[in-house]
């Protein structure tokens, strides 16, 4: 019977300080999580400009998302991009890891080059794209008209904007997915590959056979994370087209930035991204079904 | 060890909650150690800022006064934002001397501003600076004046003098077809590969709402004679100048006559020499004076009108008020500090100080500014052009009714996806079914 409060007092204790330990974080994910996400859904119900009162209007903020064509665009928008952005990110990513992978010259040097546009400020290389991308003054049109080539309208022709976000946003982030790969790729262990060339594999098959079956977590991890990641898309288009041309570049998040803080449509900004953060949550368990099916075959 | 434990997570939790504290109220407080003084919060530009520095100290020398503590508004992405988090965070300024006209209704209607016609001494300033136009332009919906007009920055056309010289001209084309000519002439290939590379001009292709501010607005007001976009809650700019003026818009683009690039930061095509004009306000004297290339002349002309526009040219005048937020303990005192900072002899030091216009009536006759627009030239042009100006109607929404029509400019006037006459007719739709909604 003692032994049994002696043994419960113990536990109490233990829990008591377990408790003190991770409330820290209970607190700071109270505070700036969970609030923030109640106080949100709270708002979807509500008209509020910050300033003035709050206006309750039930459910009127998701009819008029219903009805809300520039929102439905923004998100056709937003997947557009990460229909190039993705399978673009993973290629270059998984070629630039295999070449740093290879015994080269200069192997370090190139390693922090690739990397550097990951830690450079969005809105520095953004305006610097932006410069690249110039149709009359831009290197990039110069260079093609130099070998005779059209110039292309890089950030003003409806259809090609977006692509050209697309390819800027993959060479500032390709960076990090390369060391995610190149870490994968160094996680395979060399006798795979020598029994395979010694039953005579092509490098091709190898590649196929040993290494994407080997580096396949990695892959699902950089597809989840350049999802999340494309799904945010808001500094390019932003500094870059504002939305446009006729709206080819308005992507989810910069219409609700719009709406919450160009316009102080708080509560139908609130309800925008209610169902956003729904639409992301979709596509990634997809991609996770997706994955986990694959690796069950 | 229980106890060193306890004492270390409540010794540590205490030090983090004073530092959280610290740096929390830190933040907080803007006012001065005196809690008696006044703030006074100017816009970040150096010349304002050195206005306001100068005509606080004069202010307080005075003595016998409450004196004024003066800061440049904090940093941000922009002043509205900025306005908006201290109005939430309960640290607006007294005062705030940057505010744009077209905001201020937004303000009101929220009943955070005091209205200024109930204080003393408010007549006698509108009386002084004031027409009756702009008075009515600056009167909220409710009847009461909550901002006093304090500068103007009106939007001219900005033209390379060069170019006379090339397309044999005695001055720069006024009306849309010598514009149009003109901009056919001047458009040109210089290095050879097949793409015009010399444009007459060109307008923002960013969709931001202030960008019409720029363009369209001003052209609009140039062909109507000054009339509002919004009157009586309703959209009213459907009419032939709207149509014209987005036919004339769109005729530069489609015709090759104006430049679709997208300027970035830094780059200057008017400098280069590769536009031959714009639509700009005085702040492009002191650049152009600082940046431009040796033997590089301009001019200014007003905005360009219809072929059979007869009358002044009207044109935006970007105006910019000052306003006394309702957190302020003695607004009667800082309607007196406002007051000072607008007699003539500190309108002529802003006017000395910042190269900007302040708004009073007679500008250009005055005989205490004749020394400073006659060693001024240009500035003297737009003093003149300030007789034919407005601002903006007064709506709290005016944000989302300009981004109406930077989406229909875009369609219409870049893009060629719609006819003038569609788009304005859209705009117009758009703008009633937001303001039906919302107010």
């Amino acid at each position: 019977m003692i032994k049994t409060s002696i043994h419960k007092t113990q536990k109490n204790r233990q829990q008591g300080a377990a408790i003190k330990m991770v409330s820290p974080y209970l607190i700071h994910l109270a505070v700036f999580v969970l609030f923030p996400v109640l106080f949100s859904i709270f708002l979807t119900f509500h008209q509020w400009n910050i300033i003035s009162p709050m206006k309750y209007t039930g459910l009127d903020n998701y009819l008029h998302l219903v009805n809300d064509r520039l929102f439905w665009k923004a998100i056709i928008n937003t997947l557009f991009f990460l229909v190039i952005h993705i399978p673009l990110q993973l290629v270059v990513a998984l070629f630039l890891a295999w070449l740093l992978n290879e015994k080269i010259i200069l192997r370090p040097f190139f390693r922090a080059s690739f990397f550097m546009p990951v830690v450079i400020s969005g809105v520095v290389v953004t305006t610097m794209w932006q410069q690249l991308y110039g149709l009359e003054t831009g290197v990039l049109n110069q260079l093609l008209t130099a070998i005779g080539l059209s110039r292309v309208e890089w950030l003003s022709h409806p259809a090609m904007a977006m692509v050209s976000i697309a390819i800027m946003a993959t060479w500032k982030n390709v960076g990090l997915y390369t060391i995610l790969f190149l870490v994968g790729l160094q996680a395979v262990p060399q006798s795979h590959y020598e029994a395979a060339r010694m039953e005579g594999a092509s490098p091709w098959q190898q590649f196929w056979y040993i290494t994407l079956p080997a580096i396949n977590p990695t892959i699902f991890m950089v597809f989840v994370l350049s999802t999340i990641g494309g799904f945010s898309l808001f500094i390019e288009p932003y500094i870059m087209t504002d939305g446009g041309p006729l709206n080819a570049t308005l992507s989810a998040m910069l219409y609700i930035y719009r709406q919450a803080f160009g316009y102080y449509h708080m509560g139908y900004a609130a309800t925008l991204g209610l169902v956003f953060a729904l639409l992301i949550l979709l596509v990634v368990a997809i991609q996770k079904r997706y994955v986990e099916n694959t690796e069950n075959a | 060890m229980v106890l060193i434990f306890k004492f270390k997570w409540f010794a540590s939790l205490k030090v983090g909650m004073a530092l959280t504290m610290l740096v929390l109220l830190g933040s907080c407080n803007n006012k001065s150690h005196d809690t008696d003084d006044l703030t006074y919060w100017t816009s970040n530009n150096g010349g304002e800022i050195a206005f306001a520095q100068q005509v606080t100290a004069l202010w307080n020398k005075q003595g016998g006064q409450q004196k004024i503590a003066f800061q440049p508004i904090p940093e941000g992405q922009s002043s509205e934002e900025i306005l908006l988090a201290a109005v939430v965070a309960g640290t607006t300024p007294d005062i705030y001397s940057n505010i744009w006209q077209g905001l201020v209704e937004f303000y009101s209607k929220s009943g955070i501003l005091v209205a200024l016609d109930t204080l003393k001494g408010f007549k006698e300033l509108i009386a002084e600076r004031c027409d009756a136009t702009t008075l009515a332009e600056i009167t909220s919906s409710d009847g009461h004046v909550y901002q006093l007009p304090w500068k103007i920055n009106p939007i001219m056309t900005i033209y390379n003098e060069a170019i006379l010289k090339e397309l044999e001209l005695d001055s720069f084309p006024a009306s849309y077809s010598d514009y149009l000519k003109a901009a056919k002439n001047y458009s040109k290939d210089t290095n050879g590969d097949g793409h015009v590379d010399h444009w007459l001009g060109n307008t923002s292709m960013k969709l931001a709402w202030y960008q019409r501010l720029f363009n369209f607005y001003p052209l609009y007001l140039a062909a109507s004679g000054g009339m509002p976009l919004i009157k009586d809650g309703k959209a009213v700019f459907n009419n032939k100048y709207g149509i014209e003026v987005m036919t004339f818009l769109q005729s530069l683009y489609q015709n090759n006559y104006f430049s679709r690039q997208v300027e970035s930061a830094g780059q200057d095509l008017f400098i280069a020499g590769r536009y031959g004009s714009k639509w700009t306000g005085p702040w492009e004297i002191e650049y152009l004076d600082k940046f431009k290339r040796p033997g590089f002349q301009y001019n200014f002309t007003t905005m360009p009108v219809p072929d059979a526009h007869q009358g002044p040219v009207y044109t935006y005048c970007d105006p910019k008020g000052v306003v006394i937020f309702n957190t302020c303990k003695n607004p009667q005192k800082a309607f007196d500090f406002v007051r000072f900072m607008m007699t003539e002899k500190n309108d002529l030091l802003f006017l000395h100080t910042t190269h900007q216009l302040p708004r009073r009536k007679g500008l250009d006759t005055m005989a205490s500014f004749k020394n400073y627009f006659d060693t001024h030239p240009h500035m003297k042009g737009f003093a003149r052009q300030s007789h034919f100006v407005r601002g903006s109607d007064v709506s709290p929404h005016m944000i989302e009714v300009l981004d109406i029509i930077s989406q229909e400019y875009e369609a219409c006037v870049i893009y060629q996806k719609k006819s003038p006459a569609k788009a304005i007719e859209d705009a117009e739709k758009a703008v009633n079914i937001l303001l039906k909604t919302l107010d």
